[in-house]
């Protein structure tokens, strides 16, 4: 049965890049049913790298510590990450790499097409760029459709 | 701590753009022409002296900013010192100092827009009031959606200016004549007397260099790039205005020089029409000049919105203004509400007041100017109050010069503006007060460390001191926070009542929790729906809960927690809470088996507050036995019997084990340590032997044993089990153990919880 070895190595340690608390919420519980091993959430701080940040450090490090809470409602055991940076895709793999994720889950935001191009929806680089299996998590909910 | 690392990614060249591309925009491109009218050539002292007087402030927005390196700038320090009315009045006038501010940068904008596109009027706006706008609209638009690349683009804008602003004095100086500066009256036609009510004009040239502090915690080494940037950027903005605008009215006649968009028209002079056979050099000239003065006006605005947002944010946190205002918008991660309502303001300034350049000018500089006298004043308290923690990398020279001198000067350039725009800052200057009195004193809790310094002095000072700062005190200090962790319907009267009993004696309120552990396979929202289950034992429990607590006539709060964690979960409640004391059953503490030890290690090394831990399902404090050897968590012992012995006149014993024939050094060391802690009325035992053999000896005498933590880690080896533990197990008389985390200072008190 390699098919499933193959399945359990790919959710031994999934990494789990979130936002905010509502998208935390979302994306663990739409992984939730695949029963990973293990779960990192991310939150990667978006900096200017040479410019103010959108929002002050202190705020940002705030909203970090509630998409953890919110992912271990839903994974108690999951560890918690924070990565500093301009590019939020390349972080997300970095931080893959250092917490040696055997994939990467996210939930596209949504949104129509100006929205994401507006707010940076990463699923395009995230699914081009990756050196490991990015699983693009299904949007269940009704709510933000 | 690493992390923190990784947050700092602004260098030196990074800092000063944002100093000189906030302030350059305004007092080359806007102002000389309109500053030059009212003074005549005398108008380039008029911008050294404005410098000078940024100078002086600057220092002491470095010494302040590598003291406190924290988002909000002037409002921050300004609030830590003199306190929130004070704070109120700063964090005001640097909003709307920003909102003025950059209302006048879009008109700039709008000035030189004009000169490009033909605008028509709209309704009672002037086309120059409709570009504004439209620009206005354009930097919040922006701003709103966070665009990242705005940030890089103003290193390059700041570039390009320097570059443009180069190549103009370069020509300006070939076509310089000393005749053209003094051909109409002299240097000082108006007089010298014109100086300083043109630097009360020019004076939002300088509106930039705190903006660096505001950014502070972003920051690569503040400690060093700080001063340098907000000094340098101020130093070097002076020598640009002095040199460029001696260049302009030696290009142009003052009195001719344009009102509106000056260095586009001094542009067209100073470079020859052709270059050889080049035509149209100085028409394009003119054009790369107003092209210059639109990116300089438009990253001038959108530094001020963007700091407007951090000083929302700042007085947010101290609860001045609603934390609503500082919401994160969900897909572009910008404090969106935040940048609407400045942007709001903006529109209705450059609707209201647009068509009066002079009057947004000056307004914004008195507002900017009434925080600088603030926080030089606030320097004074930090130095004079001796907060050790106020360590500041970089000190003004001069102390206390330096800063009476900033106040002084900043007030005294007040002096030199017109009714309407010192009427309109005092009004948002009441506006603050009024606000603080109405909204914010309820809320906050910050002490400025003015009104502990003059308490804590309260006999040396006169009364009418200590009166005035009681009667502005803030009110929201509402005494501590006790939360109670239920678990156990036994146990809820006995835990109910030790923490009433200490939320009575601190004036403060009980906040009852019931953390319901719902297994892992069961998501938090089935848990939900099985609410009518959990809530009806959820509601008996803390219904009596509340029962228990009325009874003592305390305010009480009561919240249920669904989790799947338990023990965990408590810590989390008392963190988002503000919990400042957690009251739980010995039983509850059990709710952790099965977690990993490192997990609990760190959680438990980690307390957020005091931790009190019943182990007896019943207590009775009529006689109650605090045991000590001294510490941080006998101090909280102590608290506890201080507040049963006051709230339900229990009697309280003190015990001190000793080595045998030690007895009289510990009774004198109890003796000192009781009256230290206001006990000097209870009944002092000191007993030979070790504590687990004394208090198994004694014990039984009392209801009740306090028992401080002699180290840290109390709970984790309660949770997994210890020796000393077992002898606390085995004793018929209810346990309270006690731990205090390792002491918070004032400092961290004042500037908000540590570090996680």
């Amino acid at each position: 049965m390699t098919s499933v070895d193959a399945e359990t190595e790919l959710l031994g340690h999934v990494l789990l890049p979130v936002a905010n608390e509502e998208d935390a919420l979302a994306t663990a519980h739409a992984l939730e049913p695949y029963g990973p091993d293990h779960v990192t959430a991310l939150h990667v701080v978006e900096k200017g790298e040479g410019s103010p940040d959108k929002t002050p450090v202190e705020q940002s490090e705030d909203i970090a510590e509630e998409t953890y809470a919110a992912v271990r409602t839903v994974f108690p055991d999951a560890d918690d990450h924070t990565a500093y940076a301009r590019d939020v895709v390349e972080a997300i793999f970095d931080a893959a790499e250092e917490v040696d994720a055997t994939a990467v889950a996210y939930r596209s935001r949504g949104g129509n097409r100006l929205v994401q191009f507006l707010s940076g929806d990463y699923s395009l680089k995230l699914a081009t760029e990756a050196d490991r299996p990015v699983i693009a998590l299904p949007r269940q909910d009704t709510a933000d459709g | 701590m690493g992390d923190e690392e990784l947050a700092k990614d602004l260098g030196l060249v990074s800092a000063m753009t944002i100093g000189i591309g906030t302030m350059i925009g305004a007092g080359i491109f806007v102002l000389p022409g309109v500053a030059a009218n009212e003074a005549g050539p005398i108008v380039v002292v008029s911008f050294v002296v404005g410098g000078i007087i940024a100078m002086v402030n600057a220092f002491s927005v470095s010494e302040l900013g590598t003291a406190m390196p924290k988002a909000g700038g002037g409002y921050y320090y300004i609030n830590k010192s003199l306190g929130p009315m004070f704070g109120s009045i700063a964090g005001m006038g640097d909003w709307m100092g920003l909102a003025f501010a950059s209302a006048f940068y879009c008109i700039g904008f709008g000035q030189y827009l004009v000169s490009f596109v033909p605008l028509p009027e709209v309704a009672f706006l002037d086309p120059i009031q409709v570009g504004a706008l439209f620009a206005g609209l354009a930097f919040v638009g922006v701003n709103y959606i966070g665009a990242k690349e705005t940030g890089s683009v103003q290193t390059v804008i700041v570039t390009i200016l320097l570059s443009i602003l180069t190549v103009f004095a370069v020509a300006g100086f070939f076509s310089f004549d000393y005749g053209t500066l003094t051909g109409n009256g002299g240097l000082t036609p108006y007089g010298t007397g014109a100086i300083l009510p043109a630097t009360a004009l020019v004076f939002v040239s300088f509106l930039g260099y705190a903006k660096i502090a505001t950014v502070a915690e972003e920051l690569k080494n503040p400690g060093r790039n700080l001063p340098i940037a907000i000094i340098g950027s101020v130093a070097l903005v002076t020598v640009i205005y002095a040199v460029l605008v001696t260049t302009m009215l030696g290009v142009v006649p003052w009195p001719e020089l344009s009102q509106d968009a000056p260095v586009a028209q001094a542009a067209e002079v100073a470079f020859p029409a052709s270059l050889g056979p080049i035509g149209g050099v100085a028409a394009a000239a003119g054009a790369v000049m107003t092209a210059g003065a639109l990116l300089a006006t438009a990253s001038s605005a959108n530094a001020s919105i963007l700091a407007s947002a951090r000083i929302n944010f700042a007085m947010g946190r101290d609860k001045i203004v609603t934390n609503w205002l500082n919401e994160i918008h969900p897909n572009y991660a910008t404090p969106y509400r935040s940048i609407l309502v400045t942007g709001a303001l903006i529109v209705v300034f450059i609707a209201a007041l647009g068509r009066d350049v002079e009057t947004l000018a000056k307004a914004a500089s008195v507002l900017h100017l009434i925080v600088y006298a603030l926080l030089n004043v606030g320097l004074i308290v930090f130095r004079e109050a001796d907060v050790p923690e106020y360590d500041p990398d970089f000190t003004v020279p001069l102390y206390p010069i330096t800063p009476i001198l900033g106040a002084v000067l900043s007030l005294g350039l007040v002096a030199f503006m017109d009714s309407i725009e010192i009427a309109l800052s005092g009004a948002f200057v009441v506006a603050a007060v009024v606000w603080y009195f109405l909204y914010a004193r309820e809320k906050t809790d910050r002490k400025g460390v003015l009104s502990e310094y003059i308490q804590d002095r309260e006999a040396e000072l006169p009364d009418r001191v200590v009166d005035a700062a009681d009667a502005v005190a803030p009110t929201g200090t509402e005494g501590p926070t006790i939360m109670v962790a239920l678990a156990n319907p036994r146990t809820e009267g006995a835990l109910i009542t030790l923490a009433s009993a200490l939320a009575k004696h601190e004036g403060g309120r009980v906040l009852a929790t019931h953390i319901v552990t719902v297994p892992d396979q069961t998501a938090l929202d089935t848990a939900a729906e099985n609410r009518a289950r959990i809530d009806d034992s959820s509601e008996s429990l803390l219904e009596a809960a509340k029962e228990d607590a009325t009874a003592f006539d305390v305010p009480v709060e009561t919240k249920t927690i669904l989790s799947h964690r338990g023990f965990e979960e408590v810590f989390d409640a008392a963190r988002s809470n503000d919990a400042d004391t957690v009251v739980m059953g010995y039983g509850g503490t059990k709710l952790a088996g099965g977690r990993a030890e490192s997990t609990l290690d760190e959680l438990t090394h980690d307390l957020p507050c005091d931790f009190l831990v019943l182990d007896g399902e019943t207590v009775d404090i009529s006689d109650v036995l605090v045991p000590t050897a001294g510490g941080r968590s006998s101090d909280l012992s102590a608290e506890v019997a201080r507040a049963l012995r006051d709230t339900a006149d229990a009697d309280i014993s003190l015990l001190h084990a000793v080595d045998e024939g030690g007895e009289a050094d510990g009774e004198a060391f109890l003796t000192e340590w009781a009256a230290e802690r206001d006990l000097g009325d209870a009944t002092i035992r000191v007993e030979s032997g070790d504590i687990q053999s004394v208090l198994t000896r004694v014990g039984g005498e009392y209801s009740l044993v306090v028992l401080g933590a002699t180290e840290r880690g109390l709970l984790s080896r309660i949770v997994r089990g210890s020796p000393v533990f077992d002898t606390i197990e085995s004793l018929e008389t209810p346990v309270l153990l006690a731990e205090r985390p390792s002491s918070r200072s004032l400092w961290e008190r004042l500037v908000g919880r540590g570090e996680e």
